[in-house]
Formats: C-alpha cells, sequence, structure tokens
C-alpha cells in the first residue's frame, strides 16, 4: 500500500510557511542568527531562531490565553500543512513528536516555584507534558481521530511519519497529520552547551573543522493519505522506513556508525530500492564531530564509492531536534516536487576519514528516491525513503 | 599532591555517582577511561567541571589537555600546575 | 480497533523478585540510572528473562522528572553556568527505552509514547501494529512514571488528589505475535470512544466478562497506570471470565479500554 504526501507545512529559522523557506533553500540563505534575540538566556551562541515572538504568532494564530512556543509553533505549521492538503477530511489522525513541550512555560514557573512552592501561576506548569502541545494543535485544526505524542529525541519526528503510516495501512485513519514542533528554551540550550557539543561560530556539517551544532526550532507537518485514495495530487510517497537502535551509548554514536547504516539499509529494504537508486540524502548532519563521522562512515558503508549526492539543511535552519524529522521530509517533499537540491552551507574541505563532499550550491536535478537521516540521543536512529509521485 | 588526589579521588565518586566504589580504591595511576576505571566521553565532561568549579582551570582546548587526564596522578599534577583556587 | 496478539509475561516494578545487581551487572551502567530509569530498567529486564525482541516500545506521561527538575534547578540557580550534562542527557523521555536496548542488544525498532493519560494505549497500539504487519515477532511494550515532590506539590496545587491517591510505576508486557503454550493472554481491541462510558455500557460494547476501571487506592494515579490496571486484568482471566475490558480515564472524561481476553 503506497502511502502519499498531499500537504506540507513549516515555519523554522529558513523562514515562515512553504513560500518561504523555499527562497531561502533555493537562494542558500542560513536562518542561523548571531545570538537569540526571543530567548531569555545570557549566552551569546548562535542559533536557528523563528524571527517571531509568541505574541507574533499567536495573533497570527488568531488565538490568546497562555500557550507554550512549542504550541504556537505547532499549530501554525499542521494548520499550513492541513489547509495545503485541501482542508479538513473526516477520520483525521495527528501523531505530533516533541522533546521539550511546553518547557520553555516550566522555566517561567519554576522562577518563582523553585524558591518557594505555594508560588508560580499553575497556568503556565500546566503546559509541561509532551501531551499538551499535540492536543492544541489537534484542538486548533479540528482533528477528529486518534491523536498520539512521540518523544525519542531528535529522531522523533521522522518515527512520528512511521507511525502515521502504520495508522493508514491498518486503517485507524483516513488521513494523518505527522510531524513535530520544538522551540528554543534555556533547558536545550544549556543542555547542549553542557554537553560541550554547540559550534560558538554557524556549524559547518561534514566540513573537516566543524565544531558543533546551532540549535534551531520550528515546527513541521505532513498531510499522509493512502496514495490510492489521495485526495490531491501528491508531492511524494514515504515507500520506506526504519527505525535502528544503535544500542551503543546514551550520547555517542557507535564507531562504525551501526545505527544509522542499520536504519538506512532497512529503510531501502523495505522500499525495495538498491543503494545505487538512490539519488539524494539529506544528512541528519548536525555538524558535530562525532555525529558526522560515525553518519559519514555509515554512508561509506552502505554506498562504497557510489555515493549518491548529499547535503544536510541543518546549516540553513540549526537542529531543529524533535521537529528536524519533520522539518527535512517536507525538504524532501519540495526537493522531488521541484526537481532541485538544497545546499550545505559552510562546507570547505572533507572529512579525511570519510572524503564525502556535499552538494555546497542550489542545483536543479531531477530526483526519483530521496533519503532522509534522523539520529538521536539513545542510539535512536531513524531513516525514511521518499520517492517521487508517479 | 597527596592532599589533591585524596580530594579529586571524593569529587569524582560524588560527581560520577561511583556509588559503589570508594575513593581509596580508586588506583591513582590507574588510567580514568577505557580499561581502568570504564569512565566514558560524559565523565571526561564532568571531571572537566570539577575543575572549573573547585580549581578554577578554565579548559580552552579539551584535545590538548587530553593528556592531563589519563589518570587521578595525572590531573592532580595538572591541578597543582594550574590551578587558580 | 481490533488487535491480535499474544501477552506472555509482564513484570511489575512492586513484584520485582531479581537482584538489581544481577540484571544489570555492570555498576557503571547502574550509576546514572534515576529512580524512574531504574524502575523501569529493572522491570523490562525481568520481564523479558534475557529473551531475544525484535522491538521496544516504552510509554510515559511525565518522562523523567525528576533528572528534568534537577537540571532545570541547577540551569536557574547557577545563572546558566558551570552544569552538569548527566541530568539533561538522562532526562530525555527515550531514556529507558534506549537503556534496555543497549543491556539487550535490541537493534530493533524503539519507540517512546508520551501522551498524558494514553501515552501507555499509544505505545501498545504501536507495538500490536509492528507484530501484526510482521516487523517483529516479539515486542516488548511497557510503561514507567515516577513521583517527585515538585510534581505532587504542583498537582496537589491545582486540586488534582482531591479523592486520589497518588502514585509512580513501571509495568512492562512481552508480547508475541503469535499464541504458545504460556500465552497468559490474548489482546483483542485498544480503543478510545469519543464519549464517557459507563462500566454497563463497556461491557456490552466490548462483550467483556468483567471491567476494570482506574482503582487509583490500588495502582497510584500516575499517566501510565493503566499498565498496572491491565496486569490486574489479565490476571482476572480464567474460569467464568474470559475477557475483560480495563479502562482508563487518567484526568479525562474520555476513556482508553483495552480489551484481554483468555488465549
Amino acid at each position: 500500500m503506497r502511502i502519499a504526501v498531499v500537504g506540507i507545512g513549516i515555519i523554522s529559522a529558513a523562514g515562515m510557511g512553504i513560500a518561504q523557506t523555499l527562497e531561502s533553500l533555493r537562494a542558500g540563505r542560513s536562518g542561523i542568527v548571531p545570538e537569540p534575540s526571543h530567548l531569555a538566556t545570557r549566552h551569546r551562541l548562535p542559533v536557528g531562531e523563528v524571527a517571531r515572538s509568541n505574541a507574533e504568532l499567536s495573533e497570527a494564530l488568531g488565538v490568546t490565553g497562555t500557550n507554550s512556543r512549542t504550541a504556537l509553533l505547532g499549530m501554525t505549521a499542521a494548520a499550513e500543512a492541513l489547509a495545503d492538503a485541501g482542508g479538513s477530511r473526516s477520520n483525521t489522525a495527528l501523531v505530533s513528536a516533541t522533546s521539550v513541550g511546553g518547557m520553555d512555560l516550566t522555566e517561567c514557573f519554576f522562577e518563582e516555584f523553585g524558591a518557594d512552592d505555594r508560588r508560580g501561576r499553575l497556568r503556565l506548569a500546566a503546559h509541561h507534558d509532551c501531551a499538551d502541545s499535540t492536543l492544541a494543535i489537534a484542538r486548533y485544526c479540528g482533528v477528529d481521530g486518534f491523536t498520539t505524542t512521540l518523544s525519542t529525541a531528535c529522531s522523533s519526528a521522522a518515527n512520528a511519519l512511521m507511525t502515521a503510516v502504520r495508522l493508514l495501512r491498518h486503517g485507524i485513519a483516513d488521513r494523518v497529520i505527522a510531524g513535530g514542533a520544538d522551540a528554543l528554551c534555556r533547558f536545550t540550550l544549556n543542555g547542549f552547551r553542557s554537553l560541550q557539543i554547540l559550534d560558538p561560530a554557524p556549524c559547518r556539517p561534514f566540513d573537516a573543522l566543524r565544531a558543533g551544532l546551532n540549535l534551531g526550532e520550528g515546527a513541521a507537518y505532513l498531510v499522509l493519505e493512502r496514495a490510492d485514495e489521495a485526495t490531491k495530487m501528491p508531492y511524494c510517497c514515504l515507500a520506506g522506513f526504519a527505525n535502528a537502535n544503535d544500542a551503543y551509548h546514551q550520547t555517542a554514536s557507535s564507531p562504525e556508525g551501526e545505527g544509522d547504516y542499520l536504519a538506512m539499509r532497512w529503510a531501502l529494504e523495505r522500499a525495495g530500492v538498491m543503494p545505487e537508486e538512490v539519488d539524494y540524502v539529506n544528512a541528519h548532519g548536525t555538524g558535530t564531530p562525532n555525529n558526522d563521522l560515525a553518519e559519514g562512515i555509515a554512508l561509506r558503508r552502505l554506498f562504497g564509492e557510489r555515493m549518491p549526492l548529499f547535503s544536510s539543511t541543518k546549516a540553513i535552519t540549526g537542529h531543529t531536534l524533535a521537529a528536524a524529522g519533520a522539518v527535512e521530509a517536507v525538504f524532501a517533499a519540495l526537493m522531488l516536487r521541484h526537481g532541485e537540491i538544497y545546499p550545505n552551507l559552510r562546507f570547505a574541505k572533507p572529512d579525511s576519514r570519510t572524503k564525502l563532499c556535499p552538494v555546497t550550491r542550489y542545483r536543479r536535478q531531477p530526483l526519483c528516491n530521496v533519503l532522509s537521516n534522523s539520529f538521536g540521543f539513545g542510539g535512536n536512529c531513524a531513516s525514511l525513503l521518499f520517492t517521487r509521485a508517479e | 599532591m597527596e592532599q589533591i588526589i585524596r580530594e579529586l579521588k571524593e569529587q569524582i565518586v560524588e560527581a560520577l555517582n561511583l556509588e559503589e566504589i570508594s575513593p581509596e580504591e580508586i588506583d591513582a595511576e590507574a588510567p580514568l577511561f577505557g580499561d581502568g576505571l570504564g569512565l566514558d566521553s560524559i565523565d571526561a565532561l564532568e571531571i572537566i567541571l570539577i575543575l572549573e568549579k573547585n580549581y578554577g582551570i578554565r579548559l580552552e582546548n579539551t584535545a590538548e589537555a587530553k593528556p592531563h587526564f589519563y589518570s587521578v596522578k595525572s590531573l592532580a599534577e595538572y591541578i597543582v600546575a594550574n590551578r587558580q583556587k | 480497533m481490533k488487535t491480535c496478539c499474544y501477552i506472555e509475561r509482564f513484570a511489575t516494578h512492586d513484584a520485582l523478585t531479581a537482584d538489581p545487581k544481577k540484571l544489570v551487572p555492570d555498576p557503571m551502567l547502574r550509576r546514572r540510572m534515576s529512580r524512574v530509569v531504574k524502575m523501569g530498567v529493572l522491570t523490562a529486564l525481568e520481564c523479558l528473562q534475557g529473551e531475544r525482541i525484535d522491538a521496544i516500545v516504552t510509554a510515559t506521561g511525565f518522562g523523567c522528572l525528576a533528572d528534568s527538575e534537577k537540571f532545570l534547578r541547577n540551569l536557574l540557580e547557577r545563572d546558566e553556568e558551570l552544569l552538569t550534562p548527566t541530568p539533561f542527557i538522562q532526562s530525555t523521555f527515550n531514556t529507558i527505552g534506549a537503556q534496555v536496548a543497549f543491556l539487550c542488544g535490541c537493534r530493533g525498532s524503539n519507540t517512546t509514547f508520551t501522551h498524558r493519560g494514553r501515552s501507555f494505549e499509544s505505545a501498545l497500539l504501536e507495538a500490536s501494529m509492528l507484530l501484526a504487519e510482521g516487523s517483529a515477532r516479539r515486542v516488548l511494550v511497557g510503561a514507567a512514571d515516577e513521583r517527585t515532590p515538585s510534581q505532587h506539590r504542583v498537582m496537589e496545587r491545582m486540586g488534582l488528589w482531591r479523592g486520589r491517591e497518588d502514585g509512580e510505576g513501571a509495568t512492562f508486557l512481552l508480547l508475541s505475535r503469535v499464541p504458545s503454550s504460556e500465552s497468559r493472554a490474548c489482546l483483542t481491541a485498544i480503543d478510545f470512544p469519543d464519549e464517557p462510558l459507563d462500566k454497563e455500557q463497556i461491557a456490552v460494547r466490548y462483550v467483556a466478562d468483567r471491567v476494570l476501571c482506574d482503582d487509583y487506592a490500588l495502582t497510584g494515579c500516575y499517566p501510565t497506570a493503566s499498565a498496572r490496571t491491565l496486569v490486574h486484568g489479565i490476571e482476572a482471566l480464567g474460569g467464568s471470565v474470559r475477557r475483560v475490558a480495563v479502562c482508563n480515564s487518567y484526568l479525562d472524561n474520555r476513556p482508553s479500554i483495552i480489551v484481554v481476553a483468555c488465549p
């Protein structure tokens, strides 16, 4: 049973909505800014911040009251995806991924509660759990079917898309809105800083001198339907996918990139696509020395000398954590629809161990099979294979 | 030096939650990482914090500092030579 | 939605028998585990009994609360400087699933659902879909949530403990695509009705001989308590009780239903 992508929506540092995002991607314009302007942190670190305040996001959505930034970003992107798919349809499910949920509000709550547990506005604490943003999106978009939330760190949204396919194949839903949302917050910025994997300069995925990642924020959703019942001309099909575990270490990738390799190999097997038929890989490519090396080794293991074109678009968006798999799935849909590849910015010199050189300039190129990688903490590796719609 | 080695062992046991090892059981000359005590990359970050918090040592280049992280003894020597507090 | 897979066995945190040091022999692995991680991982391993599995699906309503709070407090108290990374790493929602995968060498699908009172039902649905489509023959599925003083206090101020006992726990089940002589139950349905239902309506709709609703006096109230109630349901099977429906309405007036039958 083929699964079609019939609608897409996105908000990230690369732009508000599909049209603006497409402009940035084609122009190779980075959304990374030298320091955050909406996030109240003392750190002056480059981030891929969405250039809208919570008030501006709320106003554009027409919502009032307290909402986490994750929920606001999620509502914005999910509503665009739904409109792009031609509006609502009955028996629609929502599978949403997030890793921070309402942590931005919890941080504010704890500023008072931390010192005195009788203080702190409960309204801020009520949005803490991951389900909160999903339920807000479901209400806003009028989702009438099954709703759930997934959280597997940086591979979350890719896993949400896999669950979405299952819900369609098992007839539990006739349409699924799937993707993820994560807002920048002090918790994650400081968390990644404590791991010493943030590049103090704009990130350089796959470059020999890469020095870490830049955190980003955003949300992206895809509307999926069974291809034979698709209500609209699809962007592409989600033909294969796999979730594999590195089973090596909580944060570090195994030296031979075992989980990365298995996820990609199994995704191709499930789709019935041979490695040499892959035209392009959207790499996880965070820009950390460890990730890009393990992923590079896994790519070499799978493709050998016949390496397809590839790039990491995180130099444009920053690493949007739980949303990344969906952000990059939207990019894959756009690349397949328009026959083009978006560049890996700031790459200068290949890593001598893998000798991999990504696409560094926007190029027109007809594509049939696109692989998209998302790897996360806990060895959680996910790979999605998108094919051109017939 | 002996004093710093003793302090360091206690700080390591506490920061790394080595609940089942007593500071005295740590061999000051044995490797901290890999085959010795079996610490990993996250522990290295915790030890960097010990140096910064307790001895005022800020590591600018962690790759260059790597040899000093071989054992408790080499760390203690590095602290004696570089401590700011 | 109808399902058809078999519950081979289960383990609950309150009935752990094995020595933690035997389940996780390496002290270097035990040392970073917070209470919820320890509770979840030990329960999972006891359920597994060394058996090979193809996938792991976990559920948690709140995730690793204690570590999240520790990192958050440090961040605020130390003004974003000199933060230790361990609680941040351990705060991710998939920590338990990842640790179990690491300890049993399971490289297959590994997913974590965190959807308030429907976290466990979501995980169970995912597991049953993995089995039905043939992606896995055996799946470990489970849930864990911990109680912390701050969470207790916040929810107390919200008035959520009125008439309820708060709680925590971990429950894991080993699911199989095909039955065996050891199968404890057949999982026949997971459902999310749109409207509130009383016990009689549930019994009629799901043709159940017995209906078990949340009993927080028994399990304590936490987002994934229905996993523990499901075990009560499985234990109730036998004799004239051929089919049991477990009804969960955690902080929600719309229930989730899990139906198990004699294998």
